[in-house]
């Protein structure tokens, strides 16, 4: 990076940063409802105020400018957010959902972030990840590693069977291709006996050289909670998903697949092969679902059919809608909220999904481009839209 | 712009205080607090039988916690889990992993119980099952932290089939849902049915929330059996008595504990009539404590009725609390001492003595026969198809 | 196979099949006039049946107790109250995001019936449960062999075909009808013809709305139940049905409704023993039919401007 070093600019990022990882901390940590609710005004709050004086703005400036500096905060946040709950098994429960349902929406975004393949069988293919890592813990003696990479490869294969259809239609009715597939996944495995039926399939936990990611450590006399191990995978995964998919972003290839997205008869007027962009990001962004899936059910133990059904893809869909599609940062706001904010506060549990609902439809008509919108490509370290 | 930002902030803190308000924030006491699990389906079909559940695991923690003596102040924790095995799980893992819940009275679907079983064992967390009927939530594993306080659904099938070939009835159609539930029904059924002599002439799973069974119901009208069986829970029981009016199918129905809820009748109407389901225990009313059970339920004025395994959970709930006044709050005491009732130590419940076997398993001998007659369950030895006044199908 | 089996076979096939056309005729009118897949549409089947529901409750509870009394105001409520819905949507939800991209309309009309069916589930009392729906018809039976006729199946049999026809004399017979068409041909040349083009939108989407709610209460009154979660896998069937006869062609979507439940029905007697795939092999089918014909049996015209 050769970006003019500012040492007090620096200095305040990290100071908010260590804002932010204690506000995290505080959230996860309190229990009464009250305080919750507070916390998560006071937060709303000090963005609002934030951004009116152009913090936000300036810090997006910043750190936009240095991926590296911002990777290194996330990453050194969650490692510290996870060191302060070490024993609290349901603090890391929900920060390891976070990062898998994180990697996931990588891969959605992906798709129809950047090359504008629709995809609302979301759900369906984290199920395959699933379900490829129930069957595979179970009756293979596959190395575990090997096997989330399997998942990732299975979500891909089988998503490889819709590219037709999905290449040969546009828009809507691609869009109904997916769901028809989604919803065919779901039934298929309801009747399905093989593969447990409604009833679902247990699923082993990772190990990797008799390094047993279930069962909880014991470090010099502190009990640390097995999913601490799953963390730092997901974190590893999530980096090396993270660090793909922003260096396809910036690539040549990027460039391709955005100009697909935006004008498909332009592109292919440019001797761009459309067929082959939509097939690569199709399949890429499949095998990081898949991945996440494999990990997830490991993770959980338990996978049935009622978790992937069509309200789950459009829970995927949304949080990459919130996040501002195309932009990968949006999405660690947008999954956080999502899946943190509802656990948490209990007395909106029960209305999550219609809360959900509404929210996206609000942004859709007054925010189209999400909470975090993705900012246009920069091709000089420096240089700004005017 | 600044006082528009304060104004921002005045109207979030407002809406905060507002809803503060609103959730209640508990008394300060003197007694230490101890928190204790609910876990069953209060939404989805199969709801009334979880809040039934739920009311009277309540009503036991309400009398413990007017009881003076009492050691602990308790607060009931309670989870959906939807009857669906996935989010019986996720309810099952939030339960393991808070540590300030010592134990937990679970789950009416077996084919939830059977899928948390593992996260139990893993968290080390004791709980006892209240409903569910499948043979292998105690039996298909060792987990020390598993118990029960019905009965399984062997003996109810057994009964079942004795009592119908008894009735004369030959020929059977079974409908069964595809979880570990209606399969093990189904099992156990044409095991001890056609050990008694009778004949299944064709059998279908079918999922847990199917709409439509015209296809499965027009092959049965074919099939022409004089019983339908449903190894199933009341949805589907529901939508299936429905449709076979629709399509002339002219058998029997019979199900299984699992449509023994008002619910099943009042969505079933008039068609309920003369339908035959079994059930482990005694009815309510019947058990050495159910007067007492149905007195203080009703002083607390529950908005839905404890249904058929009411009883059970407060039996649960009472011997969780119990144990915890005994060893203290304390997961792994609690677990050895559940696992020491038996013989000796069996404790009295208004259920009559619990006794766990080696697997958590509670011996209960009674199964009970229910027909619904006039839109209620009626004990089968009280109902007029027994003394002879009407009479079933095919008869 | 009797005789009277596969007479059983057909009428299944057949009430079904009703049912469907019925929703996809509203996927494809939406989409005539406004080039928009309204995805809510199913849902706006299961707000109807309820609505319906509880009229009839209502009238019950005041002491109407005639059955026919009881249908009928409970249709005219349901279907005046949901075509009035479809036109807010269309006037809120659908008219604004004219301009955007088609991903935020079909986001925006999914979401929607989101809230539409999670609003039931929380709202409606015991609205997470099914709930029964009145047989309000006369129930007598008839039987021929295997085949059972019952008369409220056929009322409600002749009642949607009836229906489906009446559609399609208001679109082809009608002024109403002509400026649907006009509008669905081309927007800005039955603009300049003097068509209220915003009056005509909202005009579809209420008619729409309103069959929607019409085949929700039909479907109560065949299933005697109804639960909030119906209109989901009703309204992806409509919706494929739509697409497969193709989308803006009402005769498509009668023939791709009882082309679905001809699917589910072979689905059954072509694989007895596995007649709980129908549904996968219906929408393998579906998706093997879009590989073919990408936009439909019956092609909508398209004409892409490079």
């Amino acid at each position: 990076m050769t970006a003019p070093q500012d040492p007090r600019s620096l200095a305040w990022t990290i100071g908010a940063a260590i804002v932010v990882v204690l506000y995290v901390i505080l959230l996860l940590g309190v229990e009464s409802q009250l305080e919750i609710a507070g916390l998560l005004a006071a937060g709303i709050a000090a963005v609002a105020v934030a951004a009116r004086f152009g913090v936000v703005a300036r810090l997006g400036r910043f750190l936009g400018e240095r991926d590296g500096l911002l990777n290194a905060l996330v990453v050194a946040g969650t490692l510290a957010v996870t060191a302060f709950f070490h024993g609290d098994a349901f603090v890391l429960l929900l920060v390891a959902t976070v990062i898998i349902y994180f990697i996931a929406c990588l891969g959605l975004n992906l798709q129809f972030g950047y090359s504008g393949v629709l995809n609302f069988a979301g759900a369906a293919f984290f199920g395959i990840g699933c379900y490829t890592a129930a069957v595979m813990t179970v009756h293979t003696a596959v190395p575990h590693l090997l096997i989330l990479f399997a998942g990732g490869a299975m979500a891909a294969a089988i998503g490889s069977i819709l590219i037709l259809p999905v290449l040969r239609t546009y828009s809507h009715y691609s869009a109904v291709i997916t769901i028809a597939f989604g919803l065919l996944f779901k039934i298929f495995l309801e009747v399905n006996d093989a593969l447990g039926g409604p009833q679902g399939l247990r699923v082993k936990g990772m190990n990797v050289l008799g390094w047993k990611f279930n069962s909880n450590i014991d470090i010099g006399g502190i009990e640390v909670s097995f999913y601490v191990n799953y963390i730092v995978l997901g974190l590893v995964l999530l980096a090396l998903a993270f660090t793909f998919v922003r260096r396809v972003e910036r690539s040549w290839i990027g460039l391709n697949l955005d100009a697909v997205r935006l004008d498909e008869t332009a592109a292919a007027c440019f001797g761009l092969n459309i067929t082959r962009w939509k097939i690569t990001a199709f399949t890429l962004g499949n095998f990081l679902i898949g991945l996440a899936g494999a990990l997830f059910a490991m993770m959980l133990g338990f996978i049935a059919p009622t978790n992937f059904t069509f309200g789950d893809s459009l829970i995927l869909v949304s949080i990459v809608l919130l996040g501002g599609i195309g932009n990968p940062w949006g999405l660690v706001v947008a999954t956080a909220i999502l899946i943190v904010v509802p656990e948490k506060l209990q007395a909106i549990q029960e209305y999550r999904f219609l809360l959900f609902a509404a929210m996206v439809i609000l942004i859709l008509l007054f925010r189209p481009e999400g909470l975090l919108p993705r900012s246009l490509r920069t091709y000089f370290p420096g240089w700004r839209a005017k | 712009m600044f006082f528009k930002a304060i104004k921002h902030a005045g109207f979030a803190l407002a809406a905060v205080l507002a809803l503060g308000l609103g959730l209640n924030p508990a008394p300060a006491d003197a007694k230490t607090k101890v928190k204790v699990g609910f876990i069953g389906p209060l939404t989805g079909g199969t709801s009334s039988n979880g809040l039934g559940g739920r009311n009277s695991a309540d009503l036991a923690v309400k009398l413990r916690n007017a009881d003076k003596k009492a050691k602990y102040e308790y607060e009931m924790v309670v989870q959906d889990d939807e009857c669906k095995p996935n989010i019986g799980v996720q309810a099952a893992t939030k339960f393991g992993a808070s540590k300030d819940i010592i134990a937990a009275a679970t789950h009416y679907c077996s084919a939830v119980a059977i899928s948390t079983v593992d996260v139990y064992h893993k968290f080390g967390l004791p709980v006892i099952v209240w409903g569910a009927v499948l043979p292998e939530i105690t039996y298909g594993n060792d987990y020390k932290e598993i118990h029960r306080v019905n009965g399984t659904m062997i003996n109810q099938n057994e009964t079942a089939a004795t009592f119908m070939r008894g009735l004369g009835y030959n020929t059977w159609a079974i409908i069964h849902d595809t979880t570990d539930y209606g399969k093990g029904h189904d099992k156990y059924f044409t095991q001890y049915v056609e050990k008694a002599g009778g004949k299944i002439l064709g059998r279908f799973g079918v999922t847990s929330d199917q709409q439509d069974f015209s296809a499965e119901l027009t092959k049965i009208k074919s099939l022409n059996p004089q019983v339908l069986y449903f190894g199933g829970l009341t949805p589907i029981g529901v939508r299936i008595r429905a449709q076979m009016d629709k399509l002339g199918v002219n058998a029997l129905f019979q199900g299984t504990s699992g449509i023994v809820s008002d619910t099943f009748i009042q969505g079933s109407g008039p068609l309920a009539e003369g339908v035959l389901a079994f059930r482990e225990g005694a009815p309510t009313e019947k058990l050495p404590g159910g007067k007492f059970f149905l007195e203080q339920y009703g002083k607390h004025k529950y908005a839905e009725p404890p249904e058929a395994y009411g009883a059970f959970a407060f039996a649960a709930m009472t011997l969780i609390l119990d144990t915890i006044e005994k060893v203290g709050p304390d997961r792994k005491k609690v677990r050895d001492t559940l696992n020491k009732v038996a013989g000796k130590n069996a404790a009295d419940s208004i259920t009559g003595k619990i006794s766990f076997d080696d697997h958590g398993q509670n011996t209960i001998a009674l199964i009970t026969k229910y027909v619904a007659q006039d839109g209620k369950w009626v004990i089968w030895e009280d109902s007029e198809y027994a003394s002879g006044k009407r009479k079933l199908k095919g008869k | 196979m009797d005789v009277g089996l596969l007479g059983q076979y057909v009428m299944n096939g057949l009430m079904l099949g009703m049912m469907y056309a019925l929703v996809a005729v509203g996927f494809t009118l939406f989409f005539g006039v406004m080039d928009i897949i309204n995805f809510a549409h199913g849902d706006v089947l299961t707000v109807g049946a309820f609505a319906a529901l509880a009229t009839i409750l209502g009238l019950a509870g005041i002491g109407v107790d005639s059955p026919w009394i009881q249908l009928a105001g409970a249709t005219l409520v349901a279907v005046t109250t949901m075509a009035a819905l479809g036109a807010v949507i269309a006037r809120t939800l659908v008219l604004p995001l004219k301009g955007a991209p088609p991903l935020n309309t079909l986001l925006i009309t999914l979401m929607l019936g989101t809230a539409l069916h999670e609003g039931v589930r929380l709202f409606y009392p015991q609205g997470a449960n099914p709930q029964r729906f009145p047989s309000l018809l006369p129930t007598d039976a008839y039987s021929f062999g295997h085949f059972t006729l019952r008369i409220d199946s056929l009322l409600v049999l002749t009642t949607g075909l009836l229906l489906i026809v009446g559609i399609h004399l208001l679109i082809n017979r009608t002024k109403l009808g002509l400026a649907i068409r006009a509008v669905a041909q081309d927007e800005d040349t039955a603009k300049t013809m003097g068509i209220n083009y915003t009056l005509i939108v909202l005009a579809t989407f209420a008619i729409g709305s309103g069959l929607a709610a019409f085949a929700g209460v039909l479907h109560g009154l065949y299933y005697s139940e109804v639960n909030f979660a119906m209109g989901l896998l009703l309204g992806v069937i409509g919706f494929s049905a739509a697409i497969v006869g193709g989308l803006g062609n009402i005769y498509g979507a009668i023939l791709g409704g009882f082309l679905f439940s001809a699917l589910q029905t072979i689905g059954v007697l072509a694989m007895p023993f596995a007649s709980a795939y129908k549904d996968v092999f219906a929408f393998a089918v579906v998706i093997l039919i879009m590989a073919w014909r990408p936009t439909g049996l019956i092609s909508e015209k398209i004409s892409q401007r490079v």
